[in-house]
């Protein structure tokens, strides 16, 4: 564990918000199946909750990597 | 595009009445269009400016750790756009030539198409039709009838310049055509895709944020802005209610810090994207060694970045939207009863 480094922040931060995104797509797939008239809304949810999900990532590469202007 | 629709939109210009009594006249739109993307234009100029300084004086401060990585890992894509020319000291740098390229070439585009506005449109007319109208009604049904006819104007103007400078940072020779640095690389490539430069992100999250202040303050009223982020909501009396008062002035500080970031993640996601997906495509071509390799390999890749552009285009429509969506509601609550 001594030799782990780097930017583990930013694969602990990827790994969530992909864990997040493809439990919002197996809900979105799910809510289509179940009512499919509403696929554009679900769609348009589904779109922006996927967005804020890997905004997480962006913010743990700008804001924790080294090197980045300050 | 059915005819109820086009009196709506003002193409309809048989008769003189309804051009004039449609809701919208296409031909402001147009000029709407025009007039925000130049303010586009003028409003990443000082962003840029700041941005290139910036640049110039974090590689200073970076120098010897570039070097040693240099070696280590070939050549990377620089983080920053690159300076290009500085005629009378203005720097200019390779992500806002293609800003600018973008910028004329959909102006002129728009030009062209609506030069002879036909009743049944075709060529490049219907297709702007078909873009602007189908976006009048994706946007209707999500904030609504009377909110989008007042912001319609900013959110097409967002996606369909977001959609084609993501498009056209990726056509072929973006990046790899510019002048060769000593070791034998391109240092300064003349094109960048746009979106891979935050100031230009940025720029575009701060006119976002400036014209929901505006609009939040057009349709609340400063009183009700203000009541409308700390005032508490529900019906409670007695001690509940003065509890509630203080838990919603806490709730509303919450607010006022989300909503203050909102520009920054707005930026960040779109710059994250698009240069992301620009280091891939190169990480991809250099994958396997020899030319079949580097043709091959990126092409799957290319057609998940032309998908990544349309998406992150429409992502920053949709925040944008709802976000502006969210602080205007209580006219909407009204109107929305009805349905």
């Amino acid at each position: 564990m001594a030799q782990v480094t780097g930017n583990i922040h930013v694969g602990l931060a990827a790994l969530g918000a992909a864990i997040g995104v493809g439990l919002i797509g197996a809900k979105a797939s799910e809510a289509v199946g179940r009512n499919p008239g509403a696929a554009t809304k679900i769609l348009v949810q589904s779109i922006l909750a996927i967005a804020f999900a890997e905004g997480i990532v962006f913010f743990a590469i700008f804001l924790a990597t080294r090197g980045w202007p300050s | 595009m059915s005819p109820a629709l086009r009196t709506k939109l003002g193409f309809n210009r048989g008769g003189i009445t309804v051009f004039r009594s449609g809701l919208f006249d296409a031909l402001a739109m147009m000029r709407l269009i025009k007039v925000i993307l130049v303010l586009l234009l003028v409003a990443g100029l000082p962003a840029a400016v700041w941005g290139a300084q910036e640049a110039v004086l974090s590689e200073a401060h970076t120098d010897p750790v570039a070097h040693v990585e240099d070696h280590k890992a070939e050549h990377v894509l620089p983080a920053h756009a690159v300076e290009l020319w500085r005629p009378f000291g203005f720097p200019i740098t390779n992500s806002m030539l293609v800003t600018w390229i973008v910028a004329v070439g959909l102006i002129v585009f728009a030009q062209i198409a609506t030069r002879r506005m036909q009743d049944v449109p075709s060529g490049l007319q219907n297709f702007w039709e078909w873009l602007v109208e189908g976006l009048y009604s994706f946007l209707e049904g999500i904030i609504g009838q009377d909110l989008v006819k007042k912001t319609f104007w900013f959110f097409a103007t967002i996606f369909i310049f977001i959609l084609f400078a993501n498009w056209v940072g990726l056509i072929p020779g973006v990046g790899t055509i510019g002048y060769k640095g000593p070791d034998g690389h391109i240092a300064a490539p003349w094109f960048r895709g746009a979106n891979a430069d935050l100031n230009m992100t940025l720029a575009m999250a701060m006119v976002f944020f400036l014209c929901w202040t505006i609009w939040a303050l057009q349709s609340n009223g400063p009183i009700g802005f203000l009541k409308h982020l700390f005032a508490p909501k529900g019906e409670t009396t007695g001690l509940l209610k003065l509890l509630m008062i203080v838990v919603f002035l806490a709730v509303g500080v919450l607010e006022v810090i989300s909503i203050l970031f909102r520009p920054v993640s707005l930026s960040f996601r779109l710059y994250g994207n698009i240069f992301a997906g620009e280091n891939m495509l190169e990480a991809m071509a250099r994958l396997v060694p020899g030319w079949l390799g580097s043709i091959l390999i990126p092409i799957p890749f290319y057609f998940m970045e032309l998908l990544v552009g349309l998406v992150q285009a429409l992502v920053f429509m949709l925040l944008t939207a709802v976000f502006t969506m969210l602080i205007c509601q209580h006219d909407e609550e009204h109107a929305g009863a009805h349905h």
